[in-house]
């Protein structure tokens, strides 16, 4: 099987995959126990208005004309509205408020996680059973095991009182002035952002503790993974035989170890991103910035069925898509891809 | 030396045979076996009964009623009512230094009983897992992991002996129970626990406040402080570990049965049954995890079964159904390569039945990378569960769990009563670590070529805190 052949049956494959999903999706939220017209009308509605909502939104139909309606809106990008949230917004308009937060948060938890964790990783596999490698690899270790939602608690309550342990070092009033919690202040026409220095950094120092706690888990594997890696390619054959060659020990290093290295870290960069979309619920809760997850979380927790569902069926199609954007990479960085077997 | 020759060859009697010809040794280990659960026999039929109506009282060697720490102080510092009227801290202390020496005789007699059985009823002198037992006894990562869990599992087991008093006393029944003290003015005072616990609540504040190794005024020691109510936070702790622990616990070894079942299916007859169970996985897979787990979680809270052990059940069952996918994608390569081996084409061109197959020849090759991986992610079950309770969501209150505790300090993290907060999130670590650590020790043991092979595959699998 060549390389694009394999490509393209991951890319056959993910239909179904977007299809079952969704599947699974309405199943749990319009045939479990949930009631939406009791969750709009409140503990004490009357029978008449309950069954006028019951036949408005549909829920007096056979399921399976339900299911056929769900499956036919979602794919069509029909999204619907929130009947309970915020009763009568388009999930469109509501997902346009809330996510530029998230993915502000997610882009920085990524780029965190990469710029700190790889280097210190290539740094322990390049001079391993030193002190240095040990006190590195145990921290990621630890580091990684941290449950988001610990560090974010102790992060932020730290953070609101740094000047106690800082040695007077005071993060509320360093560079702008801020609350530790809180959205970030994102201008309102996005692109400003890049215009205006002084409204990124002031942005950027808002997201900074909870995309430090988000990239946490990842940038702890990061280090792990970057340092199995670097060790497994220093240890073959190849490098020896470059090194007997002749080839200098800097163009050894960045030719031959950290592109070889690079190839187990792909799967571990774009799975950053399952942990943004899932992992941000608790870290937008304790740090208090309204974006997706929490959106999501508020969602379920009040009944809200369709937006529950709408959010679900985004959240499965960025899955799928961040999957077939790993298979990419592969199949790029990777010859080997398709060779090993394996769908 | 008996005659070998003139009975049938060893591998061929059954191990009850070949106690049955030999029983000496076997009857020794049961009988220091039986002695030991003598000792806590009480406590498992206090547990049995206790799940069919009131408990069965029995005198039970490690238990409070033997060893007990709940007492007071009297004006000239004597204790009353405490063993041997040692100060609560120290009776306390023996009752888990006893606790903990029982748990580690028993694990010792159970690898006594390895011997036993290696030494008089195995037919082969050596097998492949005494290779797998020595590697495990050079691995120093993985022996600490293994501390740390076995610790983590005894103070599940015996969590109601463990702390200083009991979740009933003074969780969820404070105004029914009562303790004596003396007061300002010299008397023996009754009170009630729900009345005590309000002038020992840990506020932040140093006046309101009890912290880790602390008496409060009442003559009752807290080994981790109280809780924001006046609550002994040991006795909570211990609790949510037995709860943890069993979420665990049972949603891995359902969600392994699942996987193991498809792994070895797949493997088997590939084709069309492996395209369906990729496609059934992947979808699973496909939905954020923490996310559908919530979604599950508040769609079910209304049921009967989220009734039963306070929400454990379903939590085991939720988290059962959401990860055996990808405890089947870590066996499945195994699974597959067992499969293109020439045994069982063997196997297949003798008749035998593909069940005795995939049980005989495959299962055993699969069973060690499924132990590897199912210890790794216990770990991400114990932070979910502790994500939710923080969320609120999960387990019902009043029974103790280690993410309420983190969300009940919240407030606190910076003042005095830093421990509440704390402690929870410094125990998750320790035991998730624990986890991934026993679990890198196993997958040596068990493959000691990963090392150098495919390392970075199974550093992916550990359990992180990126899962809540």
């Amino acid at each position: 099987m060549s390389r694009w052949q394999y490509f393209a049956k991951r890319l056959l494959l993910s239909i179904p995959v977007l299809l079952f999903g969704t599947s699974i999706t309405f199943l749990v939220i319009r045939a479990g126990p949930l009631d939406p017209v009791s969750a709009i009308l409140g503990p004490q509605g009357d029978p008449q208005a309950y069954n006028t909502i019951r036949r408005q939104l549909g829920l007096n139909q056979p399921l399976w004309q339900q299911y056929i309606d769900y499956m036919v809106n979602m794919f069509t990008f029909n999204l619907g509205q929130s009947w309970v949230l915020q009763p009568d917004t388009s999930v469109y308009s509501l997902v346009l408020g809330y996510a530029p937060r998230t993915i502000w948060l997610g882009f920085w938890s990524v780029l965190i996680a990469i710029f700190i964790g790889i280097p210190l990783g290539f740094y322990a596999g390049l001079n391993p059973n030193t002190f240095s490698d040990y006190f590195a690899s145990f921290g990621g270790i630890v580091w990684r095991a941290m449950p988001n939602f610990w560090l974010a608690v102790i992060l932020m309550s730290v953070l609101s009182q740094s000047e106690k342990f800082f040695f007077g070092f005071d993060w509320q009033t360093f560079l702008y002035s801020t609350n530790v919690t809180g959205p970030p202040p994102l201008p309102d026409p996005i692109w400003k952002l890049f215009t205006n220095p002084d409204q990124f950094v002031r942005a950027l120092k808002k997201i900074a503790p909870a995309a430090l706690v988000l990239g946490s888990a990842s940038m702890g594997n990061e280090m792990r993974i970057g340092r199995t890696a670097v060790l497994e390619t220093i240890n073959s054959n190849f490098i020896e035989t470059a090194k007997a060659k002749g080839v200098p020990p800097r163009s050894l290093v960045w030719k031959h170890i950290f592109r070889n290295a690079l190839i187990p870290l792909v799967p571990i960069i774009t799975g950053e991103a399952f942990i943004l979309i899932g992992g941000s619920v608790l870290v937008e809760t304790v740090f208090d910035i309204s974006g997706i997850g929490f959106l999501f979380f508020q969602a379920v927790k009040n009944g809200d069925m369709p937006l529950t569902g709408s959010l679900m069926f985004i959240f499965i199609v960025l899955v799928v898509l961040i999957n077939i954007v790993q298979d990419l990479l592969y199949t790029i960085i990777d010859p080997r891809v398709g060779y090993e077997g394996g769908a | 030396m008996p005659d070998v020759s003139s009975r049938p060859h060893r591998e061929d009697v059954s191990i009850r045979q070949r106690i049955a010809e030999n029983p000496g040794p076997a009857l020794g280990w049961l009988a220091g076996a039986l002695l030991l659960f003598a000792l806590e026999a009480g406590a498992v039929v206090h547990f049995v009964t206790g799940l069919f109506g009131s408990p069965v009282e029995l005198p039970t060697l490690l238990s409070r009623e033997l060893i007990p720490n709940n007492g007071y102080q009297t004006p000239s510092g004597a204790w009353q009512e405490t063993f041997l009227g040692l100060p609560a801290a120290y009776a306390w202390a023996l009752r888990v230094v006893l606790v903990y020496a029982y748990s580690f005789v028993w694990m010792y007699w159970l690898w006594r009983g390895y011997l036993v059985f290696r030494e008089n009823y195995r037919y082969a002198d050596w097998t492949p897992r005494d290779d797998m037992i020595d590697r495990l006894r050079g691995h120093r990562w993985g022996q600490f992991g293994a501390i740390i869990v076995f610790a983590f599992v005894v103070m599940a087991l015996f969590a109601p002996a463990l702390g200083p008093t009991t979740v009933e006393r003074t969780i969820s029944n404070p105004y029914s129970h009562s303790i004596e003290y003396y007061n300002d003015q010299g008397q023996l005072e009754n009170i009630t626990v729900g009345s005590a616990n309000l002038d020992s609540r840990s506020q932040g504040t140093p006046q309101q406040n009890v912290g880790p190794m602390q008496y409060d005024q009442f003559g009752r020691f807290h080994p981790f402080g109280t809780l924001p109510s006046g609550k002994d936070m040991f006795t909570f702790m211990a609790s949510g570990a037995r709860i943890s622990l069993f979420i665990g616990l049972s949603a891995i070894i359902v969600s392994g049965l699942i996987a193991a079942a498809f792994a070895l299916l797949t493997a088997y007859y590939k084709g069309l049954v492996d395209l369906g169970v990729v496609i059934v996985g992947d979808s699973i897979m496909s939905l954020p995890r923490l996310l559908f787990v919530i979604l599950l979680t508040v769609v079910l809270s209304g049921t009967w079964i989220a009734e039963i052990y306070s929400g454990a059940v379903i939590l085991a069952l939720i988290f059962a159904g959401t990860g055996w996918p990808f405890l089947w994608r870590s066996v499945r390569g195994p699974a597959m390569q067992v499969s293109e081996q020439e045994w069982i084409d063997a196997a297949k061109s003798f008749g035998q039945k593909p069940r005795v197959t995939m049980r005989k020849h495959m299962a055993p090759y699969i069973l060690g990378y499924l132990l590897v991986y199912a210890s790794m992610s216990l770990g991400g079950i114990v932070i979910a569960v502790a994500g939710l309770s923080f969320l609120g969501l999960g387990i019902n209150p009043p029974t103790p769990e280690w993410g309420r505790a983190v969300d009940i300090g919240q407030s606190y993290v910076t003042t005095a009563s830093w421990h509440i907060s704390f402690i929870p999130g410094v125990m998750i670590v320790l035991v998730v670590t624990a986890f991934n650590a026993l679990g890198d020790g196993i997958r040596d043991a068990i493959d000691p070529q990963s090392e150098t092979g495919e390392g970075e595959g199974n550093e992916a699998a550990a359990a992180t805190g990126g899962g809540a």
